[in-house]
């Protein structure tokens, strides 16, 4: 398996992405050359404004987990998911500028309510990855980002199932299944959302799903039937594909 | 009885007139400067004698001028800034005859020769107004001061001489009386013709009138921009020749009609100016354009017949969308969700492209000038949004931007030449250096979401 060409370059990607993430052995039945970018900067070349390098190592770790390369297409690394994060947490989101973020708290109020914790976006990801981290620590003795795919998406499943508790783990008010609906929601986010905002880079979500991005009408196509549209999408700042 | 009824009444209308008598002056006064205020409106005094940011009719428009820039007066009654001390003759003088109050002359950026054609009545209503109507404001706009031998204002004497012998208005007795009111305005106060008729090597209108020669209001190339031909004759053509009196009503009371929207100067006008005109006037205007036969010398945009079977052609292409070019593939991202695949826009909202003037023009200017920056229709009283197309400078590069200007001006029939990068690139640059413009898809920084409210599920 390692002798694959196909791989050998996967794992070069992997290397200048990822840094200190061993390469995955994961076979596919495409190349990795379809998905090549066209000398556009490279996500190691990113530089993160609000993660730390740690945490920058989790996140591309972590949505690399949530959506994996697979035989459907490019996965979030391709497509700069931790990018879209960043940038998301480093400006009015990150900071819950435009929420009520006045008291009273209620960390187990009922999801009818809505957000009732204390913390901003930016502040779930700091406490959430830290707290994850030392989880890690506990349950496997080693950092996140150097466990084996199987067990960072067993570290995952249990954070989506509120398993561990992060309040012993030395952060209240932060149940740990909010910390993973929050990533895995922005994960989805920086796949499908327009390419002006870091993520879905040269609109590979967009291309996976056959959405025709932001083409504002398509009038001329309601009384043409059993015809496939033909056109690849278009971003907001009008790149083709 | 009916006898009796009436003499009463008419005793109770001089009983009435008596009493009134006082306030009747004070009245006259009031209706004077109205009309006054509504002529100056027709005369869009207020466009040039304004300075951006500035107020109203206090001067200090710079209006570029092939000989440098003519910064425009205070016409405020103010005594040393405006015009407060001229006597109504002296008034008359720099309305007609382009004459200071000095003796001086004017330099032509003020249509004094399409003003000659205002009767003593109007003129005298606008002095009412100007004296009593507007607030004195003592602004001192920067002085024009043109390097010689343009700064010798006797000079233009020679030029007055020449080619501003414009009389007084008569009306053609052939004519209908609206025919006449509707040359009286656009001669005239409307001075339609300083944009819209071709200037000769002396910067001079080569006919102030209709009767002047078939140049008149032939359209003409104003900083690249096409001022369409405005000669109405005929029924089969493009331009305002294929307009309905009413369709040219509608342009100029909202900026919009069945065919098209406003761009560029000519926004301005219909803001400030003809949007405050009452219908009876645009359609007496309406009607005289009408009169004028479309000749040689029209500029309209290009060839007059458009081909019913390229419209049909190009319409199909963009509906089946398999064997585009780029032009055609950028008209699908960018264009065709308000234009649509047969060109034709929508009524009143958004302006055909088939059969366009500016789309059509020798220069591409105008239309590329729309497409980097955008338009924005004029709010007007009867149809109060500003309908805006965004502009695609950002978006675009000069290639893109020119092959879809290209797909644009010869999509559907239209008759525009190519049009090529250096084009864009040109305007663009122009625009950059002009207008703050920076719209440049190179400069586009990847944005995000500041605004998301709380989309994440807790």
């Amino acid at each position: 398996m390692a002798s694959d060409p196909d791989d050998m370059k996967r794992r070069d990607f992997m290397r200048r992405s990822l840094l200190t993430i061993p390469a995955v052995s994961l076979g596919s039945s495409l190349a990795f050359d379809a998905y090549a970018d066209n000398g556009a900067p490279a996500l190691s070349d990113y530089q993160p404004m609000f993660f730390e390098a740690q945490e920058w190592q989790f996140i591309l770790a972590a949505t690399d987990r949530l959506i994996p390369r697979d035989e459907h297409g490019p996965g979030a690394l391709e497509a700069h998911v931790p990018v879209f994060i960043d940038k998301e947490l480093a400006g009015g989101y990150g900071r819950a500028e435009d929420w009520y973020m006045q008291g009273p708290f209620h960390v187990d109020a009922p999801a009818a309510l809505g957000y009732q914790l204390p913390h901003t976006p930016a502040d779930i990801y700091r406490l959430g990855i830290a707290a994850t981290r030392r989880y890690c620590q506990q349950r496997f003795n080693r950092d996140f980002v150097t466990l084996s795919h199987e067990d960072q998406e067993s570290v995952l499943s249990a954070l989506e199932q509120g398993r561990p508790d992060f309040a012993r783990l030395g952060v209240d008010d932060l149940p740990s299944a909010t910390f993973f609906s929050f990533l895995l929601q922005n994960t989805k986010e920086g796949f499908l959302a327009d390419p002006i905002y870091g993520g879905n880079r040269h609109m590979v979500g967009w291309k996976m799903l056959g959405f025709t991005g932001a083409r504002a009408s398509f009038r001329e196509w309601v009384d043409q039937y059993d015809r496939d549209y033909p056109l690849g999408p278009v971003s907001l700042s009008g790149e083709r594909g | 009885m009916i006898r009796i009824l009436s003499r009463m009444s008419a005793l109770a209308l001089v009983l009435g007139a008596m009493t009134a008598q006082a306030q009747g002056a004070d009245d006259h006064d009031q209706a004077l400067i109205e009309r006054g205020a509504y002529l100056a409106r027709a005369g869009d005094c207020v466009a040039c004698h304004t300075a951006p940011d500035g107020d109203d009719f206090a001067g200090g428009l710079a209006i570029e001028s092939p000989f440098g820039a003519i910064y425009s007066t205070n016409i405020t009654p103010d005594p040393d800034a405006g015009i407060g001390r001229y006597s109504e003759a002296e008034f008359a003088a720099a309305l007609r005859k382009g004459k200071r109050a000095d003796g001086a002359n004017l330099y032509p950026a003020m249509p004094y020769p399409s003003y000659a054609r205002l009767t003593d009545d109007d003129l005298h209503a606008l002095y009412v107004y100007f004296m009593q109507g507007v607030a004195p404001n003592d602004h001192q706009p920067q002085q024009t001061d043109l390097s010689f031998p343009f700064n010798q204002r006797w000079g233009i004497s020679a030029w007055n001489w020449l080619f501003a012998d414009q009389q007084p208005f008569e009306p053609n007795e052939q004519d209908s009386d609206r025919v006449n009111r509707g040359r009286y305005l656009v001669e005239g106060l409307g001075h339609c013709g300083s944009c819209h008729t071709p200037r000769g090597i002396f910067q001079q209108e080569k006919a102030l009138g209709d009767d002047d020669g078939d140049d008149y209001l032939a359209g003409a190339n104003l900083n690249g921009w096409l001022a369409p031909g405005l000669r109405g004759g005929g029924e089969d053509h493009l331009g305002v020749a294929g307009w309905q009196a009413q369709d040219i009503v509608d342009y100029l009371a909202t900026g919009r009609n069945a065919h098209s929207a406003v761009t560029g100067e000519m926004t301005s006008v219909i803001e400030n100016s003809t949007s405050h005109m009452s219908r009876e006037d645009l359609a007496a205007m309406a009607a005289y354009l009408k009169t004028l036969p479309v000749s040689d010398s029209t500029d309209i945009g290009s060839e007059r017949r458009i081909s019913e079977q390229k419209t049909d052609q190009t319409e199909q292409q963009l509906r089946d969308a398999t064997a585009l070019d780029e032009g055609a593939r950028l008209y699908l991202d960018n264009c065709n969700a308000c234009h649509f695949a047969d060109g034709r826009g929508g009524s009143g909202v958004f302006p055909a492209l088939v059969g366009n003037s500016q789309v059509n023009a020798d220069n591409p200017t105008g239309l590329l000038h729309t497409m980097l920056a955008g338009a924005q229709l004029p709010s007007t009283s009867e149809r109060p949004e500003a309908l805006m197309m965004p502009g695609f400078g950002w978006r675009l590069s000069d290639k893109e931007m020119a092959d879809l200007a290209t797909f644009v001006r010869q999509g559907w029939g239209n008759q525009g030449s190519p049009v090529t990068p250096e084009d864009v690139k040109k305007v663009r640059n122009s625009m950059d250096a002009r207008e703050g413009f920076s719209g440049n898809p190179e400069a586009t920084g990847a944005n995000h979401p500041d605004d998301r409210a709380g989309a994440s599920a807790q």
